[in-house]
C-alpha cells in the first residue's frame, strides 16, 4: 500500500510501499507541487528506482523555475540508497 | 524455490510476498529485506520494460547458500537483453543535467557480489548473487 498526502503547510508526506506499480499515483501528486517544499519519508518503507525517478524528476521540473524539494525523516535503508544514487547531492536531506 | 509471475508491474505484490515466503523459510532476518525486494524488482521491472518478444511469464528463483542468497529471473523467448553491460549511470552530474532512467541497475550493482546474464536458445537468465551480513542469517 503506497499513498502520498500534502498536509495543510503543504508538507508532503509518502506513506507504505513506493515501488514501480504506484508511480502513477505519486506522479499525479507530485506534479501538482508547484513550490518549494518538504517530503516526509517518516512513514515511507521502501522505495525503489521507480519512485527515486519521480523524486528526481520533480526536482528538476522544480529547480528549473528556482523551486526545490527537501527530504526529511529517511529510513537507514533509504538513505543509504539515497547515498548509492548521489541523491545527497540533488536534494537537501535531512 | 521458483515461481512465475506475469510480465506486469502489478506481479510486484506477489513477487514481494514469494520474498518473505523464502526469509522466513530460511530464517533470513528482516535486515535483509529491503535489498533482497529492490534487486528482485528492478531486474523483474526490466525485463517488463526492455525485454523483446516476451510473452510467456518470468521466472524468479530465490535459493540460498551458506552465508549467501541466489536470486536468478529467467526470460523465455525473448531477444537477447543483457543487463550487465548498461552503462553505470554519472552520479556526480549536476541535478539538471542527470538522467531520470537507468538508475536501478547502477544500484542493483552496488548492493550484489556477482551478475551474471546467460543466452541460449531465446531464454535469458540473469543471476546475482548477494552475500548476508552476520546479522541477515
Amino acid at each position: 500500500m503506497f499513498s502520498v498526502s500534502i498536509g495543510s503547510n503543504k508538507e508532503i508526506h509518502l506513506a507504505g510501499r513506493f515501488d514501480a506499480s504506484q508511480v502513477a499515483v505519486a506522479k499525479e501528486a507530485l506534479d501538482r507541487i508547484t513550490d518549494s517544499g518538504t517530503v516526509d519519508f517518516t512513514e515511507l518503507e521502501y522505495i525503489s528506482s521507480a519512485g527515486m525517478g519521480v523524486l528526481l524528476a520533480t526536482q528538476k521540473r522544480l529547480m528549473a523555475s528556482g523551486n526545490k524539494l527537501t527530504l526529511v525523516n529517511l529510513n537507514k535503508h533509504i538513505r543509504d540508497i539515497f547515498g548509492y544514487a548521489g541523491f545527497d547531492k540533488v536534494f537537501e536531506i535531512r | 524455490m521458483e515461481k512465475r509471475f506475469p510480465r506486469d508491474f502489478a506481479s510486484l505484490p506477489s513477487i514481494f510476498d514469494y520474498i518473505a515466503e523464502f526469509m522466513a523459510i530460511h530464517k533470513i532476518h528482516s535486515s535483509a529485506a529491503y535489498s533482497l525486494q529492490f534487486i528482485v524488482e528492478e531486474l523483474f521491472t526490466n525485463l517488463v520494460k526492455y525485454s523483446r518478444g516476451g510473452r510467456e511469464q518470468i521466472a524468479v528463483e530465490l535459493s540460498k547458500h551458506d552465508n549467501s542468497v541466489r536470486v536468478r529471473l529467467t526470460d523465455f523467448d525473448v531477444d537477447e537483453f543483457d543487463v550487465t553491460t548498461l552503462p553505470d549511470v554519472n552520479i556526480h552530474e549536476p541535478a539538471q543535467s542527470r538522467k531520470v532512467g537507468g538508475l536501478g541497475v547502477h544500484l542493483v550493482r552496488k548492493m550484489v557480489d556477482t551478475m551474471t546474464y546467460e543466452y541460449s536458445n531465446r531464454v535469458g537468465t540473469i543471476t546475482i548473487t548477494k552475500n548476508l551480513a552476520r546479522d541477515d542469517v
